[in-house]
């Protein structure tokens, strides 16, 4: 057996983890080579979750497609659907109403409050910490009510249509939001303390998965993951969407690189989005909820990318004339994260492990997707370079 | 973030053995559901004009609109429940408001697939659209 | 009390059935306090007794590398050593049933046995994830195991003797806890590193190696090893409670103290995390090995000099 470089690796020990396992939540397979308890190599095998829905996109119409792309992912199904409308009214150049676009923005930080809140909880059961996990998906449950009371369901919000927005924020559903993320916010800031200086969590998190900026870059990390090592890089502030030129965002970065900077990175974003849901809820626009959407959509391609609790989302639709897409491709952001959770557990410990994994927040359903090279020949590992001068050449032949 | 200290869910912990669980003892407790709640799809025959578009957008292809008549207004519906994701959709795309979901039925479990088969409509008018299905002549929207 | 058959006393009363029985409640006890704690409503009272039906009742499965033979037989060992530790504690306020000079160090080894045959039992399944546990489990052993004979050591060396009974005769009911501070609070812990409750359960640690060396076990093994491990509870509290809280002859305030002391083991067991197994390693060889000499110095000293 051979590890990247070539050498073999004598008789040692190799822990799978995965497809089954208590530290997964969604099946995937890794397979750490352990050397009594220090990880020396590690591959991973994807695709347990893949469902094929980039596939059912091109048998369905555009408005059925916003379902089945909201059905990615299960935390971040919001996302998922606003990325997908954003492209789509890109291409038949409708524009949602702004009170569409703030309550979009509203039901995506919410869903970054209950994203966050859950990987605290699930992060914390990676440490054995169970104290924390049960607390924190007891405040969990706040969130997913006033997701229920403002859309209809707790996870699988349906809230967005192509043109617009689903459901209005009344009165009294504004009420319940307040009041929600008010108490919410005394827990985030008691949450904060326990994850900055609890001894015992410190010393499951402090200096375990440290990746410099340099390191984060050339791997390509995106999110929370990326702002945890220095790398400062957020879609809502660099290339904003929807609402997010009128409600501003702060960057949250750290400069650890450690799995203590990304929790405390999460947590932070979590104070951001209280503010942001205050100030949406203040200056809520009036008008109404959906802009004509025509059914059939003209020809042409579009991209749109959108911060996910976990990263950047990409998402490509290509239409051509009718009134299904021709094409759907998602990307997203655990994709990247994958990798580097490959190349920082070399030199840990196996106990570290769910920990780095957790640590990147994974979200298995969402990455799987199959690429088939057609032509492009050998087996080898690319470079970055090939990968690089094989598109550039693709293009100019 | 120099300060270290031991047992910091301390005050947590203790308030909640005196505090009543959080548990919720499904089912003799049952909570309030929300007004918005998507459960199950109710029909409403008389705001319906038959344009069929509900049964179009579904992407779950739950809903099946079957018109006999569409100056008389003589439809039949078709709805699997378990097919339907509760998206509310249909609720969306239909332009008489003839669809809505209940938000107070939402325990649909049973254990049986052909309880969750519902079929609206006249009675006389399903057993006609039946029948001529079965005879292979179809008047779906 | 009365001297009673050795046979009743084996089999029944105290030990056998009633010390099985009686950890099955503490274990209950334990597991609702903990959901207590993390403001959930946890089993009722009979659920750590039907779990041990549910697994009496199931198919053993033995792995194909495995030794089938040791298979069977390890947990009955293990089992078989808890219930002759039982023997020579102090239980529910009666005097140990038998009494033999040395006793403690038996005892104390006696209940290594369990831990040994758990590593056994774990390279035995010939699994990943249970040589991955194993080689925890007896890691964790050898570092907690000498803090812990330290720390029982103290009161031993100021009653000058190895044997349980006599250790209690020379408390003649007062509370060394108050004496021997550190050792108890020593005791105390290396106690949880012993039945490998967090933040010691490295061995056992559910995300990351599923269940340590007792991956493989189902059915009746599974059920006789949660048996011995609920009885090490009880003969590991009984100890503790007997060295420093003043070997008393009431039931009902020796059922308090043990009490009290599965109440504070919970606490910490819900307000840590878990700690790898190096850092349990480095915290045992660093500290605790250390505090409990320490201790005993000082006790040493004091008797000499001041006394």
């Amino acid at each position: 057996m051979n590890n990247g470089n070539g050498n073999k690796i004598a008789n040692k020990f190799v822990v799978p983890i995965g497809p089954q396992h208590p530290a997964l939540k969604e099946p995937e397979h890794f397979e750490f080579t352990v050397d009594g308890e220090t990880v020396i190599d590690a591959t991973a095998r994807l695709g347990y979750a893949h469902r094929g829905i980039e596939k059912t996109a091109e048998s369905r119409t555009f408005v059925q497609t916003l379902y089945m792309m909201e059905r990615v992912c299960g935390i971040c199904s919001h996302v998922h659907a606003t990325a997908f409308s954003l492209c789509v009214e890109k291409l038949a150049e409708v524009e949602a109403p702004p009170r569409a676009q703030a309550i979009r923005v509203l039901v995506a930080e919410l869903e970054r409050i209950h994203s966050h809140l859950l990987w605290l909880g699930v992060g914390a059961h990676e440490a054995g910490f169970d104290a924390l996990f049960m607390y924190s998906w007891r405040d969990r449950e706040v969130v997913m009510d006033i997701l229920e009371a403002l859309t209809g369901n707790r996870v699988n919000y349906s809230a967005n249509v192509l043109g617009g927005v689903k459901c209005d924020v009344t009165d009294a559903i504004r009420d319940q939001i307040l009041t929600g993320i008010d108490y919410l916010e005394e827990r985030t800031h008691h949450y904060y303390d326990v994850v900055t200086t609890d001894a015992a969590f410190l010393q499951r998190t402090r200096g375990v998965g440290t990746m410099t900026k340099e390191q984060a870059m050339r791997l390509g990390v995106v999110g929370p993951t990326a702002r945890g090592s220095g790398v400062e890089q957020d879609l809502r502030v660099d290339a904003p969407y929807a609402a997010y030129d009128i409600f501003r965002v702060n960057r949250v970065v750290e400069q650890g690189g450690d799995l203590e900077a990304r929790f405390i990175v999460r947590v932070k974003e979590l104070f951001e989005s209280y503010r942001i849901i205050r100030e949406v809820l203040d200056n809520l626009p009036e008008g109404e909820l959906t802009a004509r959407m025509p059914r059939r959509i003209k020809e042409g391609e579009a991209i749109t990318r959108v911060e996910a609790p976990r990263g950047e989302l990409f998402y490509y639709v290509r239409s051509n004339g009718t009134d299904m897409p021709d094409r759907v491709k998602v990307r997203t952001p655990t994709i990247p994260n994958m990798a580097s959770v490959l190349h920082l557990a070399i030199g840990h410990q196996l106990a570290d492990v769910p920990m780095i994994l957790a640590g990147i927040d994974p979200c298995f359903s969402c990455n799987d997707r199959s690429v088939r090279l057609k032509s492009a020949g050998g087996d080898d590992v690319w470079t970055w370079e090939k990968l690089r001068k094989y598109g550039i050449d693709y293009y100019n032949d | 973030m120099s300060v270290t200290k031991i047992g910091t869910m301390f005050g947590d912990v203790v308030n909640g053995l005196f505090k009543k669980p959080a548990t919720n003892l499904y089912p003799f407790e049952r909570r309030e559901a929300p007004e918005r709640l998507r459960g199950h799809v109710v029909w409403d025959a008389s705001l319906c004009t038959g344009c069929g578009l509900c049964a179009k957008d579904c992407p779950s292809n739950a809903l099946d609109m079957i018109v006999l008549d569409r100056k008389a207004k003589r439809f039949v519906m078709r709805y699997r429940l378990d097919q339907c994701t509760y998206c509310a959709q249909c609720a969306t795309s239909c332009r008489a408001g003839a669809i809505s979901l209940a938000y107070d039925q939402w325990e649909l479990a049973a254990p049986t697939r052909e309880s969750f088969l519902h079929i609206y409509g006249a009675p006389d008018d399903i057993a006609e659209a039946l029948a001529a299905e079965a005879n292979g002549e179809t008047g779906e929207a | 009390m009365t001297e009673l058959n050795p046979i009743i006393a084996l089999m029944f009363f105290p030990g056998g059935i009633f010390v099985m029985l009686l950890g099955l409640l503490y274990v209950w006890i334990n597991r609702k306090l903990r959901a207590r704690l993390q403001n959930r409503v946890g089993p009722r009272w009979f659920q750590p007794i039907a779990d041990l039906f549910k697994l009496l009742s199931k198919e053993e499965i033995i792995p194909e590398d495995a030794n089938p033979t040791l298979f069977v037989v390890l947990p009955v060992l293990a089992l078989a050593g808890v219930l002759t530790a039982a023997l020579y504690v102090p239980i529910l306020g009666m005097k140990a049933v038998h009494s033999v000079p040395g006793d403690l160090i038996i005892t104390v080894y006696l209940l290594s046995l369990v831990t040994m045959c758990i590593g056994l039992a774990g390279a035995n399944s010939t699994g990943r994830f249970s040589l991955v546990g194993v080689t925890r489990t007896l890691t964790q052993l050898f570092s907690y195991e000498a803090p812990f004979l330290l720390a029982l050591l103290s009161p031993a060396i100021m009653a000058g003797t190895w044997q349980i009974s006599e250790i209690v005769d020379y408390a003649g009911g007062r509370w060394l806890m108050f004496t021997h501070p550190i050792s108890f609070i020593i005791a105390i812990v290396a106690l949880m590193g012993k039945l490998e409750m967090p933040p010691f359960d490295a061995p056992e640690a559910e995300t990351e190696i599923v269940g340590g060396a007792l991956t493989e076990y189902n059915g009746r093994g599974l059920a006789l090893f949660k048996l011995s491990h609920a009885a090490e509870m009880v003969i590991g509290f009984a100890l503790v409670t007997a060295l420093f809280m003043g070997g008393t002859t009431n039931p009902l305030l020796w059922a308090v103290q043990t009490l009290v002391l599965l109440l504070v083991v919970t606490l910490i067991e819900v307000l840590m995390a878990r700690m790898r197994i190096d850092q349990t390693v480095g915290l045992w060889w660093r500290y605790g090995s250390v505090l409990a000499i320490v201790q005993i110095i000082v006790l040493v000293v004091w008797q000499r000099i001041v006394l």
